[in-house]
């Protein structure tokens, strides 16, 4: 077993919350340039008619969309070099490369424009595996969105990888 | 005929028409401003090279939205999306095209729920996103 990359101040943390609670509006606007974006012109984004008869208060939004309505404004002085705003929410490991390793995400309720969400990201899960290029951190942060009646609408499970 | 899958029309092994994405210069920045994504790597080439890409490199997110309208398009708008997982194993780069295509390899009549299997791949096959989704059809 090779030493730890993970530092135990960084294990404690596990279940802490490193962000939010966070409260934002759905906003058409945002949405739909989010879809446009993407390239997905579904009418159920941009057509109140079709959304209503697939069963939708009103228009509702790409199912990713949220985690992008719920960044924060920054301002520009604190990018860092490689354009990335810094992270005051980062946890401390003994690497030197962070990588997307992927997402899970559950779509509980469905978001329509004008809904409230609430996002609240734990450390859900840290540990150190062994691959074949030696060991690991897999960094698993779970965000939970809440709608403005208490409805859980999505989790997601965002993986990290750090080597 | 009815245009999107039901449970009586939808059986394992059956597979989703194939989509084909690409993103390019402009693509890309409407999508970095559209998610407020300012990371270097997606709009500055020189950057990218300097970080060891390739070349401008298309979001994991972006890639991931194609993901879900990959299944949306397929399902049809009175389906339900219920869960998508991905894995990001490679990176896409700017004017590459990509496919998306995936196979039914579960259902549930009972609860007309369909589990899928998917995969991003580059045109030389490479496995750029491993995928599963999981749907409720419209007639449930």
């Amino acid at each position: 077993m090779s030493s730890s990359l993970i530092p135990s101040e960084s294990l404690a943390r596990v279940g802490e919350v490193l962000a939010g609670p966070v409260t934002v509006p759905i906003d058409r606007r945002e949405a739909q340039r989010y879809a446009y974006a993407v390239g997905d012109e579904n009418p159920l984004y941009f057509d109140e008619k079709a959304a209503h008869a697939a069963g939708y208060r009103t228009i509702t939004v790409p199912p990713l969309f949220i985690t992008h309505a719920l960044v924060l404004p920054k301002p520009a002085n604190t990018l860092r070099e490689d354009g990335l705003y810094e992270d005051t929410t980062s946890v401390q490991l003994e690497v030197s490369r962070m990588m997307f390793g992927g997402e899970e995400w559950d779509f509980i309720e469905p978001v329509c424009v004008g809904d409230e969400i609430t996002a609240t990201t734990r450390l859900a899960d840290l540990d150190q595996k062994e691959g074949s290029k030696g060991p690991f951190v897999r960094l698993v942060r779970e965000t939970t969105f809440v709608n403005q009646d208490e409805q859980v609408v999505a989790r997601s499970r965002q993986i990290g990888i750090a080597r | 005929m009815n245009k999107y899958p039901t449970v009586g029309s939808t059986k394992v092994g059956d597979d989703l028409p194939v989509m084909r994405k690409s993103a390019n210069e402009a693509e890309l920045f409407l999508y970095s401003a559209a998610s407020f994504n300012p990371h270097r790597i997606h709009y500055d080439r020189a950057y990218a090279h300097f970080e060891g890409h390739e070349d401008t490199v298309v979001h994991g997110p972006l890639q991931g939205s194609w993901l879900t309208q990959f299944v949306t398009d397929w399902a049809g708008p009175n389906a339900r999306l219920l869960s998508v997982e991905w894995q990001n194993r490679a990176s896409a780069f700017v004017d590459e095209e990509v496919q998306f295509s995936g196979t039914v390899i579960a259902l549930d009549a009972a609860e007309g729920v369909v589990e899928l299997e998917i995969v991003e791949q580059r045109s030389d096959g490479t496995t750029l996103m491993p995928a599963k989704a999981w749907v409720r059809l419209e007639d449930h």
